[in-house]
């Protein structure tokens, strides 16, 4: 697992903060190991959309990896009401194959990115990287935890 | 010229859903033709002007979801490779094109049109099999991506000095979710300029397939690049400028009637994109006229409506001649010797001639060729047959028999329904009748010919035919009737039952054979257009269909009579003969009267009250009409002939009507109101009172009707009625 370069906020040089929603208690720990590895910060978890949106307010994360299917809020609602109040939010959505009718629809409300379960770690470093260097529209976004 | 712009708009768009109904029932039948003889090559292309046409057409008139469509399902046509699935999704694409034509017209939400998308993209872009992305690849790049609506955008963007590049993607074939990978490339797209075109469609994209889309963008090419290597789902990008368009493309028609405009796009549009817009108009036009039969030059389309007020007005005149004669058979009795009479005479019988003419041409006018309808039915046929798994081949003929559009617009569905009827439980199933010895595929006859005064029109099939004794017991257990009027029944009534409201088998119940109508429906529709229905079956060998239906509806010829002082009238055409007789050669037998009548015995039916036997109303003398109908022959008991005139039926609005013996009413030259009996309700109370076995309803039928009568002579028929009395009543 320490095989990945560590990934920093380019304008500080924090490390990554995460917010993890999923309901599955395993899929988030999954996850915060996951993003660990990648020198990140686990910020908070959530277990369903509403939390997260709670949470979200409460700790303005640089990434949200966010579940499709939840208790309570859908994950696509979530995003899509983090995005509209937080326009810079950085939204993975997190989720298997048979949803992806569910992820179209949240990539187009705002989400930045998507991963597919079972998560492989490679894949969302890439992932990670690739939505945090996002320099085109998106720069603005680059500071947004500072 | 003249016209204000939105007229002309209102006009051109009735035009064009005239010519597109045309044209996607020509799309229907071209399909079922290549579905017959796969690899016609003449047929494909006619198949593919045909969607080119519509497609123009659209674009025309402004209807842009359509144009689109139907330019996506045309280049897939252009592509051989995809034959063998053309004519499936031809006729899927005929039935969404029709959809989204009626929501044009109603003005109502589109319908979806993603999964005949998704299909025609997969039709372009043949599904990855797993093991050939290679040649997939190669299937792409041949054609060329862009839509001509996409070509115009992309003109327009590098007319308006934009950089426009050409950005292919890869999705990585380890992507799982190709779909929301597309999302994800638009995103980064839509991120870096404005995407003109991106390709294939959402929905049509496997894992692997490659992603191509037109991006207006001042970003240098190495950040598009980058922008588009989206870790885990982008495999290679390129990027590259995209400016130069073929120039044999054409400008998509925008000819939208307003010069201003055309002339504003016509100026944006750089030299190699430019194609006058004249070459947009005509397209249209031609293809209004060769849709049409008999050729562009002679024909004109007219409204409906306006025929209907030419023969509403021909109709005045008729019941204006009445008037007439019977003003010079009074002047004829007061000046017998009179010069003027024998001039009159002449000047009456020239006028009648030329009204007679007239009312005929006017009639022809409402004619047209039975094949408007029949010609929806080869599809039904193929689509229901498919459904339950059968083969049946439908022979159609005589579609240029001519019937009153009206008529032909009435019986469109009940004769529909029938058609379903015989394909999904008249013919059985290939199993069963290659163990009954035919042949595997069913045959289902549809013809229409002329008899009289009648278009006959006979549907009939080669299936297992109708057993009555299943058809009894059915309404038997459905308490049609009882088990003693179910003994009586002849085979005739028995297979009538089968038309009546509430007579249903298990298997009508399914989905396939209508939506929740009988065959009640047929006898009703045939009914109020006094036509009649016969059913003739031989179990194991088919069943046929007769439906009579009169050449038109407003004008008929009509035999008057009297019941109890008031005046009725029966289609001339349903009277055989009439016979005279005393009350005295009246017998009954069982529940009803009868009278012998040559060699036969003619069951009765009385009209008005049974007279009492008494010696001196022995030797009252009656009128019998004889009414013949199908199979059946009975006489209809009257007081008094009043000969017979042609009649301009006016409807009777519901409220005016108790009971359904009376199917219209109409005014005669005198201004007497006279009321049309209905031939089938007529029918069914003769039939029914024989079952019903008790005589009360057998005569004294019209008792029922007389306040009907008394409240028309008072003007409270429906309006336009009460105005022609009142006019008669006025000049008389």
């Amino acid at each position: 697992m320490e095989k990945f370069a560590p990934v920093k906020r380019s304008e500080d040089g924090q490390p990554v903060r995460y917010l993890i929603v999923d309901d599955s208690v395993f899929a988030r720990k999954n996850l915060a190991r996951m993003v660990e590895s990648f020198g990140g910060l686990v910020v908070g978890e959530a277990g369903d959309g509403v939390s997260a949106i709670s949470e979200y307010e409460r700790l303005t994360p640089d990434i949200v990896l966010m579940d499709i299917t939840m208790p309570q809020m859908e994950g696509i609602e979530s995003a899509e009401k983090i995005v509209r109040d937080h326009p810079n939010a950085r939204i993975v959505m997190v989720s298997s194959v048979g949803y992806q009718e569910n992820i179209v629809a949240a990539l187009q409300r705002g989400a930045r990115h998507f991963v597919q379960k079972p998560v492989k770690p490679e894949v969302l470093y890439e992932v990670i990287k690739y939505v945090m260097r996002d320099d085109g529209v998106t720069t603005r976004g680059a500071g947004a935890g500072a | 010229m003249t016209a204000p712009p939105d007229d002309r708009m209102t006009e051109l768009r009735q035009l064009f859903f005239e010519t597109a109904g045309e044209l996607v029932q020509k799309l229907n039948d071209e399909a079922m033709q290549l579905e017959k003889s796969p690899g016609d090559a003449e047929t494909a292309r006619s198949l593919r002007r045909t969607v080119h046409t519509l497609k123009g057409d659209a674009a025309a008139c402004g209807f842009r979801e359509l144009s689109e469509l139907c330019h996506e399902f045309e280049d897939v046509l252009g592509n051989t490779a995809a034959a063998a699935s053309v004519p499936e999704l031809a006729l899927r694409a005929a039935d969404v094109f029709a959809a989204v034509l009626e929501a044009y017209r109603k003005g109502t939400k589109l319908p979806s049109i993603q999964a005949l998308r998704m299909d025609i993209a997969h039709l372009a872009h043949p599904a990855p099999s797993g093991t050939e992305p290679a040649k997939k690849k190669k299937a792409s790049a041949k054609t060329s991506p862009w839509s001509e609506y996409d070509q115009l955008a992309i003109t327009r963007a590098a007319a308006d000095g934009k950089q426009v590049h050409h950005v292919a993607v890869q999705v990585d074939p380890q992507c799982g979710m190709p779909i929301a990978a597309r999302q994800m490339i638009q995103l980064a797209l839509s991120g870096l300029g404005e995407v003109l075109a991106l390709y294939p469609l959402e929905g049509s994209l496997g894992p692997g397939d490659r992603i191509e889309a037109a991006l207006a963008s001042e970003k240098p090419v190495e950040q598009i690049r980058a922008k588009c290597s989206i870790p885990s789902i982008a495999l290679n990008v390129r990027v590259k400028p995209l400016r130069a368009l073929a120039p044999s493309y054409r400008l998509p028609t925008v000819s939208v009637p307003d010069s201003a405009g055309k002339n504003k796009e016509e100026d944006a549009a750089p030299a190699g994109a430019h194609v006058t817009a004249s070459d947009a108009t005509p397209a249209g036009e031609q293809s209004a006229a060769a849709a049409m039969p008999g050729g562009p030059d002679n024909v004109l389309r007219v409204d409906s409506e306006r025929i209907d007020n030419v023969l509403n007005l021909v109709g005045e005149l008729i019941l204006a001649k009445s008037m007439f004669q019977q003003t010079l058979l009074e002047f004829g009795q007061r000046f017998p010797k009179d010069v003027l009479r024998g001039k009159f005479s002449d000047a009456m019988a020239f006028q009648g001639r030329v009204l007679n003419d007239l009312q005929h041409s006017v009639m022809k006018i409402r004619m047209v060729p039975v094949d408007q309808l029949f010609r929806r039915f080869p599809r039904i046929v193929r689509d229901v047959a498919r459904q339950c798994g059968k083969e049946v081949d439908l022979l159609v003929k005589g579609g240029q028999t001519d019937l009153d559009k009206s008529i032909l617009d009435a019986i469109a569905e009940p004769l529909t329904h029938m058609i379903r009827n015989a394909v999904g439980h008249g013919i059985e199933t290939t199993e069963e009748r290659v163990r009954a010895g035919k042949r595997p595929q069913g045959t289902l006859r549809l013809s229409a010919y002329h008899q009289g005064n009648h278009v006959v029109i006979e549907l009939s099939d080669d299936g297992a035919g109708i057993d009555p004794d299943k058809v009894r017991q059915r309404a038997l257990s459905q308490g049609l009737l009882t088990s003693e009027q179910a003994a009586r029944l002849t085979e005739t009534e028995t297979l009538d039952l089968i038309m009546q409201p509430g007579f249903s088998t298990a298997e009508e119940i399914t989905e396939l054979s209508g939506r929740g109508v009988g065959l009640d429906v047929v006898h009703s529709v045939l009914g109020h257009l006094k036509g009649t229905v016969q059913i003739e079956t031989a179990l194991g060998r088919g069943t046929t269909f007769r439906l009579r239906l009169p050449l038109t509806m407003a004008i008929i010829r009509a035999l008057l009579f009297c019941v109890e002082g008031r005046l009725y009238a029966l289609p001339l055409n349903a009277v055989a003969e009439i016979a005279r007789a005393f009350e005295a050669d009246i017998h009954q037998v069982e529940h009803y009267e009868v009278l012998q009548l040559r060699n036969d015995v003619l069951p009765l039916l009385r009209l008005g009250a049974k007279p009492p036997t008494l010696p001196e109303t022995a030797r009252r003398k009656v009128f019998v009409l004889v009414i013949h109908s199908g199979e059946r022959k009975f006489g209809v008991i009257v007081d008094e002939m009043e000969g017979e005139e042609e009649l301009v039926i006016k409807a009777l609005d519901d409220q005016s009507i108790t009971t359904d013996l009376v199917s219209g009413a109409s005014i005669l030259g005198n201004g007497k109101v006279v009321l049309i009996l209905n031939m089938i309700a007529l029918m069914d109370r003769f039939t029914r009172g024989r079952v019903a076995a008790t005589n009360t309803q057998m005569s004294g039928l019209l008792s029922s009707v007389a306040p009907v009568e008394s409240m028309a002579s008072a003007g409270g028929m429906a309006t336009p009625d009460t105005r022609a009395h009142c006019t008669v009543g006025g000049r008389a």
